[in-house]
């Protein structure tokens, strides 16, 4: 039961931060009308990746293990790119907002309107497969007859969606605790904390990429510290849900993490002209 | 434009998908072939349990089941034990979730990994020549990629398994209370190096520390006796006249440094990279030609096992290794010279037939219970393997 739900809670944790950050930034803008389009991109990303979920697992076709993980590392790719938009986009929104010119933010969310789109699309998307084929497997479980090995249950099905739940929950305080901030604090924390898990979606989109033979490098691992961090357990699944933190990290990805945080952090906090600390994982 | 750029994305998305698909093997029982290629893992915290260990080229599935408690992987690696050919992640208790993969005629390792750590619970996996399978293309040249390949891995695993039960062994000895089991054990941990045993004789500096026979050691020019044999001595002390056993002491100092000869040894055999030991068609020919020269040498004589009389553990072992070297070149010897590539597999199997005759239990009957017949049919079938095995390395180079 356990395991399944930190898996759900893993995978939503991943797509709900992003998305309740966006909410926040949205409502506390004056933008409320855009709010269907998140919702769209969010309801867009789910349908699709259910839909191949089922048709991957019930169909005559399924995707090989080196498409699957070239789909998810590109994807996780392209979904850093458009968050570090994001980032910058609301950043130069904010400058707007601090002098009340207000036409400036208009051009400017008009300007990401579709883009929004495609950042929550991206963000809920990006896992969206992986966690629709689990869910499918999990159904399967549940109405499987007592021929396979192990007793038919709804059991994996219920801990998954409760996770998914949970992770909803702490997308939605995140968005609370986002609201209350002032403008200034908001905007560099939640910057500065995109930065980090963006590092880690391109850590992680490169470990895919890895995995599927397109980069080298898989056995050459920066560090390894699985035995102090499993990543079963409930702050590997937090770590790795939030910062997409792997305990056994490779040299490539390491080296990636680094080259994209450090610049654009860097970037962000001339930008920002902020001098106080930012938020960075210990782990890292 | 903001369209362009969706598209873009999706297309993104999309285009590799379709480009990558791949049969989902046929589920249901009336395929014969499609059956053999449907398999099923079971994975809990301690087994990984394969419904079949090997399986015919083509389109394989794989339907895992975590029975265990935590989440599990499963993976298919290649002959190497780190190309991933295929994985499943985040396989949540009481699940099933399908791996399909398209798998060439080789040899491969299934892994579990219960918990997501460490190197997973490995076997090895054997996909085997089928005639329905897609085609595909195999030159000379992958023809020995591929032999190389799986003899680097033969030789890594023996090596592993080697220092695994050598670390058993010499706990067992270390302990003083338990040389009965000491003893069961000796044949079949030292069974891992008669296996790659020309690669091992080949770091020189540690082969005279770990295999050396005591008629071998010169002490008079004050070399020192250690390793293997020494222990078998004390383990098996009643043909040595006047005898003293090992203090509790010495024994603790010859089993240290035999295991840390023998993780040296691994150490090398395993490293990868710019210090990866290298195995030339050449070399794997020669070996398979090297380990029946040591069986003619050492194992037949009863010379190797002096004290304990387990000569034909060695002598499997062997037999064993230079069948495997061998097997690796075969693919390449037939598009040679199919006429020898016969002989030799026959020969294999004739001097295997014989060695059966002496199997007793799990082992063999010990050296001393052997008669002249004995011998001389063991080494009239080692001589008829030998005469066309010199011919392998200059076949498969030319």
């Amino acid at each position: 039961m356990l395991a399944n739900f930190l898996i759900g809670l893993r995978e939503g944790l991943e797509a709900a931060l992003v998305v309740s950050i966006l909410v926040a930034y949205l409502v506390k803008s004056g933008r409320r009308e855009l709010l269907p389009r998140i919702w769209a991109g969010v309801a867009l990303a789910v349908a699709v990746a259910l839909v191949f979920g089922a048709t991957l697992t019930f169909g005559p076709r399924g995707l090989t293990f080196e498409a699957q993980e070239a789909i998810g590392g590109t994807l996780s790719l392209v979904a850093v790119a458009f968050v570090t938009w994001m980032i910058f986009w609301m950043s130069a929104a904010a400058r707007g907002l601090g002098t009340e010119l207000r036409g400036q933010i208009d051009r400017a969310a008009e300007g990401g309107r579709w883009s929004l789109v495609v950042v929550a699309m991206l963000a809920v998307g990006r896992e969206g497969l992986e966690t629709a084929l689990f869910l499918w497997a999990a159904t399967q479980a549940g109405t499987r007859d007592t021929a396979g090995s192990v007793t038919p249950t709804w059991e994996p099905l219920l801990g998954a969606l409760l996770g998914i739940v949970v992770a909803v929950a702490l997308g939605y305080l995140i968005y609370r605790g986002a609201i209350r901030l002032n403008l200034t604090v908001f905007f560099t924390w939640t910057g500065a904390f995109l930065i980090v898990v963006a590092g880690g979606v391109l850590a992680y989109g490169i470990h895919d990429l890895q995995e599927a033979g397109i980069l080298p490098g898989l056995h050459d691992l920066a560090f390894d510290v699985s035995e102090v961090i499993p990543p079963s357990s409930w702050y590997g699944t937090l770590l790795k849900g939030v910062f997409n933190f792997s305990p056994a990290t490779t040299k490539l990805e390491a080296l990636a993490w680094v080259l994209y945080v450090v610049p654009v952090g860097v970037l962000f906090l001339l930008r920002n002209r902020i001098v106080r600390p930012t938020p960075q994982p210990q782990e890292h | 434009m903001r369209k362009t750029l969706l598209a873009s994305v999706a297309a993104l998305a999309v285009v590799p998908a379709l480009a990558a698909c791949t049969e989902n093997a046929s589920s249901g029982g009336d395929d014969e072939g499609g059956d053999a290629r449907a398999l099923s893992v079971t994975s809990n915290a301690d087994t990984c349990e394969l419904s079949s260990t090997e399986a015919p080229a083509g389109t394989l599935s794989f339907d895992v089941t975590n029975s265990g408690s935590d989440v599990t992987e499963f993976y298919l690696l290649g002959s190497d034990g780190l190309r991933i050919v295929g994985e499943v992640e985040n396989i949540g208790p009481n699940l099933t979730k399908k791996l399909t993969v398209n798998a060439p005629e080789g040899e491969y390792f299934t892994a579990c990994k219960p918990g997501m750590v460490g190197e997973g619970i490995r076997a090895a996996f054997t996909v085997t020549h089928a005639e329905d399978a897609q085609e595909v293309s195999a030159s000379d040249q992958e023809l020995i990629d591929q032999a190389q390949d799986n003899y680097r891995a033969y030789v890594q695993d023996q090596s592993a398994q080697l220092l695994a039960k050598t670390r058993d062994f010499t706990e067992l000895y270390k302990a003083g209370n338990a040389d009965d089991q000491a003893r069961a054990l000796y044949p079949v941990a030292r069974e891992h190096w008669e296996r790659i045993e020309t690669v091992a004789e080949s770091f020189g500096d540690l082969d005279p520390k770990t295999d050396a026979r005591e008629a071998d050691v010169d002490v008079a020019a004050g070399e020192e006796w250690t390793g293997w044999h020494r222990i078998e001595k004390d383990l098996w002390p009643q043909d040595a006249k006047g005898y003293a056993a090992l203090t509790p002491a010495e024994r603790t100092s010859y089993a240290d440094d035999l295991l840390a000869n023998t993780e040296e040894l691994d150490q090398r055999i395993q490293a990868t990279g710019e210090d990866a030991l290298e195995y030339s068609i050449t070399d794997i020919a020669n070996g398979s030609i090297g380990l029946l020269e040591e069986v003619a040498n050492g194992k037949i004589t009863g010379e190797e096992e002096a004290w304990s009389h387990t000569d034909l553990w060695d002598f499997q072992a062997n037999v064993d290794g230079a069948r495997v070297a061998y097997e690796g070149v075969q693919g390449l010897l037939e598009t040679k010279d199919a006429a020898l590539a016969e002989e030799l597999t026959s020969t294999f199997a004739a001097l295997q037939a014989v060695l059966d005759q002496y199997r007793d239990g799990d082992g063999f009957v010990l050296y001393t219970a052997l008669t002249k017949d004995d011998t001389k049919k063991m080494t009239d079938a080692v001589n008829a393997l030998s005469e066309p095995l010199s011919k392998l390395t200059a076949a498969v180079t030319s």
